[in-house]
């Protein structure tokens, strides 16, 4: 009696599941890490993002999906001045902000949302600047207090932003996380209410879809945005299953708890690619790996060790060894996914003879002791630094150079290279703009190079002069001349070694369709759908 | 003359054996003990001719075999009996060369921690007063703290080498040797043969070294020799935690931590090292016991 009674029991929940299913549509997203907060504004890792600016928030232009390429979002034209020194953007009518259980939206999205989202970041006397923290790391980051002269509304529907110097990427910068827009309207109930720090933890946004709970470590859960702008979601609910250990990802995936996971292990990705019950999309990463020479210390600020270092290294082994196939050789400090990328520079190739002849012209034959840094962590950009070191180590004791291999732990390894106490270390960069300037200027710069985040502290005049002047000018030809231009400067003068850009895989089942990858290495989950 | 003769006539007494012979005996009952030892002198000569019996050298990378393995699986060659690690360098020769890295690191961790350790205890022995309470009070602080965590923090400050992780291990020690050297010394001093010692005159240092010390040293031979296991081991765990030896070193522990993330795709590269600290401890703990009941005379039949 029991036993029958169970199964009729199972099967009844069964039914019930089935129903369910066929109602409600649940995709569920194994991610890697629990988001740092859901104001974009504050942070600068891809798990916030995910979770934060790409489901809940819409931008004034948006990326397209799959791409770098620029589209009409809350704002649906844009107009530049000649002089490139102000932008006038005509914003989307009938725009709904999502409700919760505080607050109620009474009016579309307008000009004043626009005006707070940014003044709340730039003007330190704006009443929610100082709500939650002051530092917001991205608009900092991105030279915007400087660059910024006003974000003025002209009417209910329009904004105009004026600049202090014309900036190419400024478009691109537009639709980068922390330029999501937030509800002017909440944070004047919040301030009316007197606790303004809600607007951080239950965040109103525009975007596909509204959070409705969320447990640290654990879960966060997402329902449609049936008014989105866009249109409604293909899937009802999005649920985030936090998940921090690839290989629970990967048992999940297969045991159908999840339908996409971010980040498999390398060595996971051929029993992935064989499983039926999946499918493994992979795309070449928007990044670079490298390895820079600290031009400021001996004997790195000759041209001539650089190119010998450079030639000694046998970057094939490094592909095989380190990314297991799962990239590509990288000649040019920006990746070839990117417009303005130069074919026709060449490469060191591997050839320790040169690499010898060279350290002589330099007047060290007899090689010279040095060290390489070496990252903590696996980064998409270099999924094992601490192997990649090893095998340069090797190649570099070929021609007579000892290197000893340091690593510190992550946030002391970034902060002493950016003082520059390194002779030679690995990093990395995935873009998040789509711009050649995104890589060329922020990570190679005179400024960068005042600042630490160039961290082969090289500041040449000619490249300079370049990236600078292709930062001023708008029109993209000349910019893309210029670039070109540059990497050739780059490639000569030889301040990095440029190791390898990467490809990304994203594991998920077979019923999971119109999923794109994003090149951000972003994952958003607007028109994925489940059959 | 004859008088002697008489009484070893008279008084027959079996042969004197020797303490070394004696112990030998005690000790080669114990098979287990012996077996630790053979193993022992086959790690110690491996180490010793490391360089003339390893086939390739331990840092030689092989770019055309990563990961190759070992010779019975399935894909592997006799070129590489124990397979190759992650950037193609022959496992056998890093286990032979490990092998001389931590015997190194025992010794010299024993050597320093036992010299110290005993001119202490001997001294808070001897001395007692003010000065005991200073050097054991002392101890008692470092005892405080767990063993690696202390080597950590030590590490932490001077920085992550081999030699800073032997003086790491070797500081961390210390107080094991200096309670047991004061506490033999002090049951010592009371001894009738010390009285007489000192009523002939013997001086404060003649007292210590040449009278006291020999008879404290059964049992800092044995705590030595358990030490030794523990020395590779907690070395190994440094090197594993990126504190000890640094890549390209072929130290066990640094190779295991490296290997880790094949678990699941390479299995000799995380397996082989494992084993030489797992044998190599286990022979040296075993040795230890053995001498242990060999040299302790309440243990003897």
């Amino acid at each position: 009696m029991k036993r029958q009674f169970l199964g009729a029991a199972v099967l009844a929940t069964a039914v019930l599941g089935f129903a369910f299913a066929a109602d409600a549509k649940t995709l569920v997203f194994c991610s890697e890490g629990s988001p740092e907060g859901f104001n974009p504004q504050f942070f600068q890792a891809g798990t916030t993002f995910d979770a934060s600016s790409r489901a809940i928030f819409n931008r004034l232009v948006e990326f397209e999906r799959g791409g770098t390429s620029i589209q009409p979002g809350l704002a649906e034209s844009w107009e530049v001045a000649d002089d490139g020194l102000s932008y006038t953007f005509h914003l989307r009518k009938g725009v709904k902000f999502h409700g919760n259980a505080t607050f109620t939206p009474t009016r579309d999205f307008n000009a004043d949302d626009v005006v707070f989202s940014f003044e709340r970041q730039w003007k330190t006397d704006h009443p929610y600047h100082a709500v939650t923290a002051t530092t917001y790391q991205y608009f900092g980051d991105m030279g915007m207090p400087d660059l910024l002269k006003a974000v003025e509304k002209v009417d209910d529907m329009t904004v105009r932003f004026v600049l202090n110097a014309p900036e190419a990427p400024f478009l691109s910068n537009m639709g980068m996380d922390f330029a999501s827009i937030m509800s002017a309207e909440q944070a004047d109930a919040l301030m009316k209410a007197g606790t303004p720090e809600q607007i951080d933890q239950t965040p109103v946004g525009t975007g596909p879809f509204m959070l409705v709970d969320y447990q640290k470590d654990a879960v966060i859960r997402y329902k449609a945005n049936a008014d989105y702008w866009e249109g409604k979601p293909a899937i009802d609910d999005l649920v985030f299953a936090i998940t921090t250990d690839a290989s629970v990802r990967y048992a999940k995936l297969k045991a159908g708890e999840c339908h996409i996971m971010p980040y498999p292990n390398p060595a996971d990705i051929k029993a992935m690619k064989a499983d039926p019950t999946l499918t493994v999309m992979e795309q070449e990463g928007l990044n670079v790996g490298y390895l820079a020479f600290n031009t400021e210390k001996k004997p790195f600020d000759n041209k001539l060790v650089r190119q010998a270092l450079n030639y000694a290294i046998n970057k094939d082994a490094i592909l095989k060894g380190v990314f297991q196939g799962a990239g590509q050789a990288a000649k040019n400090p920006i990746p070839p996914t990117i417009w303005s990328y130069n074919d026709d520079v060449k490469d060191y190739g591997y050839d320790p003879v040169k690499a010898l002849q060279l350290l002589k012209e330099a007047g060290l034959q007899g090689g010279f002791e040095t060290d390489i840094w070496a990252m903590p962590v696996q980064r998409p950009y270099n999924p094992n630094a601490q192997r990649m070191a090893e095998l340069i180590q090797a190649d570099w004791a070929a021609i007579g150079v000892k290197a000893k291999i340091v690593s510190f732990e992550w946030g002391e390894y970034l902060d002493r290279s950016k003082k520059g106490e390194h002779q030679t270390m690995l990093l990395g960069w995935t873009g998040d703009n789509g711009d050649p300037d995104n890589f060329l200027h922020v990570l190679l710069g005179c400024d960068a190079a005042k600042s630490g985040g160039n961290r082969a502290r090289w500041c040449d005049k000619a490249f300079d002069d370049l990236v600078v002047a292709a930062k001023r000018t708008a029109d993209v030809a000349a910019r893309t001349d210029l670039y070109k231009k540059a990497q050739v400067v780059f490639k000569d003068e030889a301040p990095w070694v440029t190791v390898a850009h990467s490809v990304v895989f994203m594991p998920m089942r077979k019923e999971v369709t119109g999923y794109k990858m994003d090149p951000f290495g972003i994952h958003q989950f607007y028109g994925v759908d489940i059959q | 003359m004859t008088l002697a003769a008489d009484i070893a006539v008279a008084d027959p007494v079996p042969p004197a054996i020797g303490p070394w012979r004696e112990t030998w005996l005690s000790f080669s009952e114990n098979k287990g003990a012996v077996a630790a030892l053979a193993v022992i002198v086959v790690v110690a000569l491996v180490a010793v001719f490391a360089d003339w019996v390893a086939p390739y050298s331990p840092i030689a990378q092989d770019r055309d075999a990563f990961l190759a393995p070992p010779f019975w699986a399935e894909g592997g060659s006799a070129k590489f009996l124990l397979g190759t690690d992650d950037v193609g360098r022959d496992m056998l020769s890093r286990l032979i060369h490990g092998a001389r890295y931590s015997l190194l690191i025992g010794c010299i961790v024993i050597t320093i921690s036992l010299s110290v350790g005993v001119l202490l205890g001997l001294v808070a022995g001897y001395v007692r007063g003010m000065v005991e309470e200073l050097i054991m009070r002392l101890m008692d602080i470092m005892l405080a703290i767990p063993a690696l965590l202390l080597a950590i923090v030590i590490v932490a400050i001077l920085g992550p080498s081999l030699t800073n992780a032997i003086i790491a291990v070797a500081i961390t020690y210390l107080p094991h040797f200096t309670r047991m050297v004061r506490a033999t010394v002090i049951a010592e001093m009371t001894k009738d043969y010390v009285t007489a010692a000192r009523v002939s005159g013997a001086r404060a240092l003649r007292l210590m070294f040449v009278t006291v010390l020999p008879n404290c040293a059964a049992p800092l031979i044995v705590l030595a020799t358990l030490n030794f296991s523990s020395a590779i081991l907690d070395a190994a765990a440094l090197g594993f935690l990126g504190l000890g030896a640094q890549p390209p070193t072929p130290e066990w522990g640094t190779m295991l931590a490296k290997a880790r993330e094949f678990v699941q795709s390479a299995w000799w590269v995380v397996t082989f090292p494992g084993l030489a600290v797992l044998v190599t401890v286990l022979a040296f703990n075993l040795a230890g016991d053995g001498l242990r009941d060999a040299l302790d005379p309440k243990l003897k039949r």
